[in-house]
């Protein structure tokens, strides 16, 4: 085809025959001498453009000398302005551009973590999993990705204050040391410190020692997302506090009763990998397990389960007691339970799902799984232990161990006792740890207003939010990234949490609170890990040491507890209280509150990445939404977008309705966490908040909510608006039967081409040649790829308005299609898309200046600093993954913010395009270090995309695929590898292997 | 003897009536520079120079915010931009076609429109021009997709249809400009002779470029013009066809299409003879150039809408036809589903009532030589040949392969300040072309006149079979 040749490398062009040489070697071979300054075989490689067309310089300027007039207007450019600063006093450790690593742990949802922190020059930029952490396993999720945007958040409370006033920590210390001295003479008397549930054995000891030394102060424990419920449940059924650790690996069979332990559970991240060993072709040697989900709302576990029943959460106790009924006929021994599940209502439940499930049950004793949702009470966990226990599950899949702390006490219990002493007058000072219950609490509490009753109270925070706002001081919370800590997972795992950085301003953690409250004189969270560390058998600089290098230690904590007889009695006394009612009538509905997706309980509601993050089942940005299944919709003349009022007695919320398939009939799904008002400008008066509806009695999901339409419109942002694959294959998916018959099954509908492109190919078969293999079949779709692949990328926020116009910058989008011709009862499917590196891709010869070009090494370049932005590269992805800055999105990025961006990758300006570059500057750091170490080769596993090191299930491989025993390799070879619309010609690097679902043959067609 | 005299058998008459000779055609064309302007001039220009201020505020706003004021995302990257581009460069191809390849059919009808459809065309063109060039996202970048030498060795893409397109245009509209400015010559002159004005006597002096009317320049301008229109003629087939690569070289359905070359040059010049037309019915009004533009132009150009049009129908149908005979299920969707019935049926249903349809009144003789339906029809097919692009653009982009990726897309008030703008700009050289530049090319209707075909033998012989008016006048 057309080209000429680079101009530098043209022989002499005035006077053509005349050699200028600059050395002997030079002019006998100038061609191997300039191989060798690029010191590989790339120049041999490269695709001169001098095959291709034959035109020298000076005949092409005879041709086209006029056009150089244009030239000259190159003065508009708006250079940065840029200051090289050099080090005066070298820090030893930093070497820049080197990034270092540290270990840490980070509490999410409610598990320990363990995170390796990316830090370039003293700044942490990016987390990763710790691979030696048993809870990570060098993976993450979304809230582990996006806490280091949380950390730079610029709106972040900066220093105390008071009165609205802002004040400073000695004013503050000076002002709670009085105050301490005058609480502790009465021996804590009017003493009450609001807490959030914790893993950290330092802050446990520190509470303990609050206790000791003020024992007339009082301390309640309260999160709006608690797992009260499943540590009644393992209470209820082992007679000892207890966590119920489970190990979704061995199990070949999943029961999740109104469980998304895929999604917002507690140590997600372990399960997603655990559930996709089990379901992994190659891990489970072509067995994968089986997910049963029973759900009032889409979750991502639901999405994932190969049946699922959709059913009101008052209605998943139903369930369950029949299902227990139906075991013990089968002969399952459940003891006095057996007689307390007889006799339920089954009214609505399809009859397979119980006998089929049951039979599948006990045909995998012992490899079984049944898990229970912290929505539901805890009498159904306790009949989950018990029907563990009878399948022999227990000591296999469900472990249980001692909670890291024994003595936490009933969530709403304890909130409400706080609110019935404020109420009292007994409360002289308050601390809040950290939380937001004035927005949080249930609403029939009212939380906020017994605040004003409080003479003194002090709000550790981060931000001035709404309960801080009603505080009389606010103090700035330490963030788990910048403070010293320590955690204990459910398993038992210990590990310490190290600072990345100092506190950026001058934070407190709640450790030190307490220490301080309990005149410790070395209150700092330094030495009082040191402590616990040191109490817990870790002696001595080097073992300290190792335990900060490594980011666990190396015993675990939080004895197994025995395999003891369950207390059949009780269970069977609390699980006759359980389930007993019908079906719920056409027109009565179950409001159901759910943890968000992105925003959790609202915690997170000022992360920009979060709120832009489409939700994984609606795709909805900026909002969250009250979900109805479209057949309900329909009967009540919803159609999205609606604004509708929901009412319980005396309290509605007005909120906006969203059809969503897969929810159950009778169910109205609720996402809590939205319409914050004091988040920050980011996360305030985003979506709708829920809340108000909540009560102390019914916290997780109430019947008899009534809906009103309003007559008024709501505009909602989604990244996908259209849910059907139209028949196309694109997200490939086979029946485990379908797939032992034919294991190519993908190469049917989506073939290869078969005959080649039309130019020449360059030569791919020597060098590192990099792609990646997306594997669908344990893809969950939890978003986590998404999130990192954000954080290492600066890849802009662009706002709800320019989502709604399509403008997203996202370079890695989670695809989600709903198959099936049922709109209530869909089948899922997820299809991660980044650019698809296409060995002739489609946007590089439109590319009108060359700005997007492949490498020797296979991936698609583009050069933004040539980038005109005609953006015709964007309109021939037939993938769509290339994003363009209609809008300079990085404007006014606030300083904090920047010291997050990744300074391997170029912040973009507008008018350019953008997209994934399969992490380019992974891939240069382990060249640089290969070659620093006198390798030619970089090793597999070296080089790791972002995506592929957050994803917690390892769906997403990538490597070199000229290395036969590469990772990458064995998984693209596998048999049910397809490109992505490799149909039409483009040989994308990026090859996806197909779906396997597993369902029932005893299931198949039924329908709830 | 002269081939293009009217043959009295076939019930041909002279192009312009027996009362115009040439003293009347430079009068005529003449006093239109020559004397004040009429009001309908002035509220043409002023109303011009208005949406021409709306263009300039439009695309300050434009470069000054970026390409996000307008409506186009993704996937439609490209939108009302490229849209309004291939419309003004599809009008901009009746002035080529008029002005070269009639010329070398000896069609002598096209000399009262030539000059008119050829400054349409540069005008056009500098409109369409516009476009790619404020479309990128940095558009003081530009030039690097020019091919200048550089300090970095970097060439242009020479695979990418855009710099084709780069190419194309430029050639285009240089080889017009030329074409124009050479025919221009006589009638500048003429105008420099005509005066009294001093001033006016310079500026047409300079650029008549000393032109004296002498043997040898006529002999000198024969040639060069015939050089020029033999340029031209390749290029009213090629740059379309260049414009319909941007298109039919890529991968979305509803683009990767080989009809895309003559149904592109089909539709230019369909819209290009209807935008003649609208321009003339227009002037001939405001101007009262009944005799020199005449009926009869206006009904020839009628017939070449008639067939252009359907042709552009066939193109359509066969576009449905292949996308069903190929059975590629991404191209029957986006003909079958999502052109005929999708969200933007609307769009491409109007496109068909005005290309295909409408045309159809021209089969009557009533209708083609009615002023009002004429004018009506040519207005419609303006309208409809910017569908049709819009249609090609938007709809193909909308929904492409994958389903996740579908979207919509909406045009902001900078989008449409753009595109009326560019009809600003377009009217405003236009309303000054036709007030300062003979609009109608005087020198060849005086060669088109009866009698003014060169006769040096047998015009007897010629009277006798009764073809020749010249020598009937002088006998």
């Amino acid at each position: 085809m057309l080209g000429v040749p680079p101009m530098s490398t043209e022989k002499t062009p005035l006077n053509s025959g005349r050699v200028i040489w600059r050395s002997l070697e030079e002019k006998e071979d100038p061609s191997r001498l300039q191989a060798e300054a690029c010191g590989s075989d790339v120049v041999k490689q490269h695709v001169g453009p001098q095959e291709l067309f034959q035109l020298n310089r000076r005949k092409f300027m005879t041709l086209s000398g006029s056009i150089a007039t244009l030239a000259g207007v190159e003065g508009c450019i708006r250079r940065p302005v840029e200051n090289i600063l050099p080090y005066t006093d070298m820090p030893e450790y930093v070497n820049p551009g080197v990034p270092s690593h540290y270990a840490s742990v980070l509490n999410v949802a409610g598990e320990a973590v363990g995170i390796l922190g990316t830090s370039r020059e003293g700044r942490p930029t990016k987390l990763e999993g710790n691979p030696d952490h048993p809870t990570s396993r060098g993976a993450t999720n979304l809230w582990v990705q996006s806490s280091i945007l949380d950390l730079y958040d610029p709106e972040r409370l900066q220093a105390p204050t008071t009165g609205g006033a802002r004040s400073d920590f000695a004013a503050f210390d000076k002002f709670f040391s009085d105050k301490l001295n005058a609480l502790r003479a009465k021996a804590g008397a009017g003493l009450y410190i609001l807490t959030q549930p914790s893993n950290s054995p330092t802050y446990l000891r520190m509470r303990q020692l609050v206790v000791d030394k003020l024992p007339l102060s009082r301390i309640a424990v309260y999160s709006p997302a608690p797992q009260s419920a499943a540590r009644e449940g393992a209470r209820l059924a082992l007679g000892a506090p207890a966590h119920a650790v489970y190990d979704f690996s061995r199990a070949k069979v999943v029961l999740a009763l109104d469980s998304d332990f895929l999604g917002t559970e507690p140590g997600s991240v372990l399960a997603n990998r655990q559930y996709s060993t089990a379901r992994d072709m190659e891990s489970s040697a072509g067995s994968p397990n089986r997910l049963y989900s029973v759900e009032p709302t889409l979750s991502i576990t639901g999405s994932n389960a190969d049946h699922r029943l959709r059913l009101p959460a008052q209605d998943v106790a139903r369930y369950a007691r029949a299902l227990a009924a139906e075991l013990a006929a089968t002969g399952v021994e459940l003891g006095q339970v057996a007689g307390a599940v007889r006799g339920s209502s089954v009214e609505g439940i399809p009859e397979p799902w119980i006998k089929a499930v049951a039979r599948d049950l006990v045909k995998n004793r012992g490899q079984s799984l049944i898990v229970v949702g912290p929505r539901q009470p805890p009498a159904l966990h306790a009949l989950a232990h018990s029907l563990n226990r009878a399948l022999g599950n227990s000591g296999v899949t469900v472990t249980y161990t001692e909670p890291v702390d024994a003595q936490e006490p009933e969530n709403f219990d304890s909130l409400k006792n706080l609110v019935a002493v404020i109420e009292a007058g007994r409360v002289d000072t308050l601390l809040i740890l950290g939380g937001n219950p004035a927005y949080d609490a249930p609403a029939d509490l009212k939380f906020g207003d017994a605040l004003k009753k409080i003479p003194t109270s002090i709000h550790f925070t981060s931000h001035l939010d709404e309960t801080g706002s009603l505080t009389t001081w606010q103090v700035p919370r330490a963030h788990d990234l910048e403070s010293w800590g320590d955690q204990q997972s459910t398993r038992g795992d210990y590990s310490v949490q190290q600072p990345l950085i100092a506190p950026l301003w001058g934070g407190r953690t709640d450790a030190e609170v307490l220490a301080l409250v309990a005149g410790e004189p070395n209150w700092r969270a330094y030495n009082l890990v040191q402590g616990t560390v040191e109490k817990r058998g870790f002696r001595g600089e080097l073992a300290w040491r190792r335990l900060l290098h490594t980011g666990i230690a190396d015993t675990r904590f939080g004895a197994v507890l025995g395999t003891a007889p369950l207390r059949d009695a009780e269970i069977a006394a609390a699980v006759q209280k359980i389930g007993t009612g019908g079906p719920l009538t056409e027109n009565t509905f179950e409001a159901v509150f759910t943890l968000d997706n992105k925003l959790y309980d609202g915690r997170y509601a000022n992360n920009t990445w979060l709120l832009e993050l489409p939700d994984p089942i609606t795709r909805i940005t900026w909002d969250n939404a009250a979900l109805f299944a479209p057949s309900t919709a329909k009967k009540l003349g919803i159609a999205n977008g609606d604004l509708v009022r929901i009412t319980r007695g005396d309290v509605s919320v007005d909120i906006v309705a969203w059809l969503q398939p897969g929810v159950a009939a009778q169910s109205i799904i609720l996402p809590l966490g939205w319409g914050r008002t004091a988040a920050g400008k980011n996360g305030n008066n985003k979506g709708f908040n829920v809340y108000p509806l909540r009560t102390l009695a019914s916290p997780h999901f109430i019947t008899g909510v009534t809906v009103a339409k309003l007559d008024k419109k709501y505009p909602i942002s989604q990244t996908q608006d259209h849910d059907s694959m139209e028949g196309r294959p694109l997200a490939v998916d086979a029946t485990l039967a379908e797939y032992k018959d034919t294991p190519n099954f993908p190469e049917y509908k989506t073939p290869d081409p078969a005959f080649g492109p039309l130019w020449k190919m360059p030569d791919y078969s020597q060098g590192e040649q990099w792609g990646m293999t997306i594997d669908l079949n344990v893809c969950t779709g939890c978003n986590t790829c998404a999130v990192a692949c954000q954080a290492e990328n600066n890849v802009p926020v662009v706002g709800k308005i320019e989502v709604a116009r399509g403008r997203e910058m996202h370079w890695l989008r989670i695809d989600r299609y709903y198959l099936g011709e049922d709109a209530d009862e869909p089948e899922v499917a997820f299809q991660p898309i980044a650019c698809q590196h296409c060995e002739t891709a489609p946007c590089e010869n439109v590319c009108p200046v060359a700005a997007t070009a492949h490498s020797p090494e296979g991936l698609n370049d583009i050069a933004y600093n040539r980038c005109i932005g005609t953006r015709y590269c964007m309109n021939n992805c037939p993938y769509k993954v290339r994003r363009f800055n209609f809008l300079n999105f990085n404007e006014d990025v606030p300083e904090t913010r920047q010291m997050q961006f990744n300074p391997s990758v170029t912040v973009r300006f507008r008018g350019v395009i953008e997209k994934c570059s399969y992490c380019v500057q992974r891939i240069e750091h382990a060249k640089i270090k290969a070659r620093t170490e006198g390798r030619v080769r970089i090793r597999d596993g070296e080089v790791v995309s972002a995506c592929a090191q957050a994803c917690p299930t390892g769906a997403i491989t990538f490597g070199n695929i000229n290395d036969p025993n590469a990772v990458v390799t064995k998984a693209r070879n596998r048999d049910r590898n397809y490109g992505l619309l490799a149909e039409i010609g483009t040989r994308p690097r990026t090859r996806f292997l197909g779906k396997i679902r597993n369902p029932n043959p005893e299931l198949k067609t039924v329908k709830a | 003897m002269s081939a293009d005299s009217p043959i009295a058998e076939l019930g041909e008459t002279p192009i312009v009536p027996a009362h115009v000779d040439a003293a009347f055609v430079s009068n005529e064309v003449s006093r239109v520079t020559e004397h004040r302007a009429p009001i309908g001039w002035w509220l043409v220009f002023g109303t011009a120079l208005i949406a021409l201020g709306i263009l300039g505020l439009s695309v300050g706003y434009l470069i000054w915010n970026g390409i996000g004021s307008w409506g186009n995302n993704s996937p439609v990257a490209w939108a009302w931009d490229i849209t309004n581009f291939v419309w003004w460069i599809g009008i901009g191809h009746a002035g080529t076609l008029i002005s070269a390849v009639l010329f070398l059919f000896r069609q002598k009808w096209r000399t009262s429109i030539n000059r008119f459809a050829e400054a349409m065309t540069i005008f056009a063109v500098i409109c369409a021009l516009l476009y790619p060039t404020i479309h990128v996202g940095r558009v003081w970048l530009l030039y690097w997709a020019l091919p200048l030498p550089n300090q970095m060795s970097m060439w242009p893409n020479f695979k990418s249809p855009l710099l084709w397109d780069v190419f194309a245009v430029s050639t285009y509209f240089t080889v017009s400009l030329l074409f124009w400015y050479v025919g221009l010559l006589p009638d500048f002159a003429t105008l420099r002779d005509r005066t009294k004005n001093l001033l006016r006597k310079k500026v047409y002096g300079a650029l008549a470029l000393g032109w004296r009317g002498s043997n040898r320049h006529w002999r000198n301008y024969e040639r060069a013009y015939l050089i020029l229109a033999a340029l031209s003629t390749p290029l009213v087939l090629s740059v379309h066809s260049v414009v319909s690569f941007d298109f039919a070289t890529s991968v979305i359905p509803g683009w990767h299409t080989t009809i895309f070359p003559p149904y592109f040059v089909a539709g230019a010049v369909f819209s290009g003879f209807a935008m003649v037309s609208t321009l003339m019915i227009l002037c001939r009004q405001v101007f009262g150039l009944k005799d020199i533009m005449t009926m009869k132009h206006l009904e020839l150009m009628n017939k070449i809408m008639l067939v252009t049009g359907s042709l552009v129908g066939y193109a359509y149908a066969m576009e449905f036809f292949v996308a069903w005979y190929s059975g590629n299920e991404y191209e029957r969707y986006v003909f079958f589903v999502s052109r005929a019935t999708g969200p933007y049926w609307w769009a491409y249903w109007t496109m068909v009532s005005c290309n295909v349809i409408a045309p159809q009144l021209f089969w009557f003789k009533r209708w083609r030589t009615s002023i009002p339906v004429m004018f009506a029809v040519s207005i419609i097919i303006n309208i409809g040949m910017w569908f049709e692009r819009f249609v090609i653009i938007v709809t193909s982009l909308h929904r492409d392969y994958l389903p996740s990726a579908w979207g919509m897309f909406s045009p902001t008030l900078i989008d449409i300040g753009c595109y009326i703008g560019s009809l600003g700009l377009f009217f405003t050289l236009f309303s000054l072309f036709i007030r300062w530049i003979p609009m109608i090319a005087m020198f060849e209707v005086k060669a088109a006149l009866p009698g003014a075909q060169p006769s040096h033998h047998g015009a007897h012989d010629q009277e006798r079979e009764g073809h020749g008016t010249l020598a009937a006048k002088e006998a």
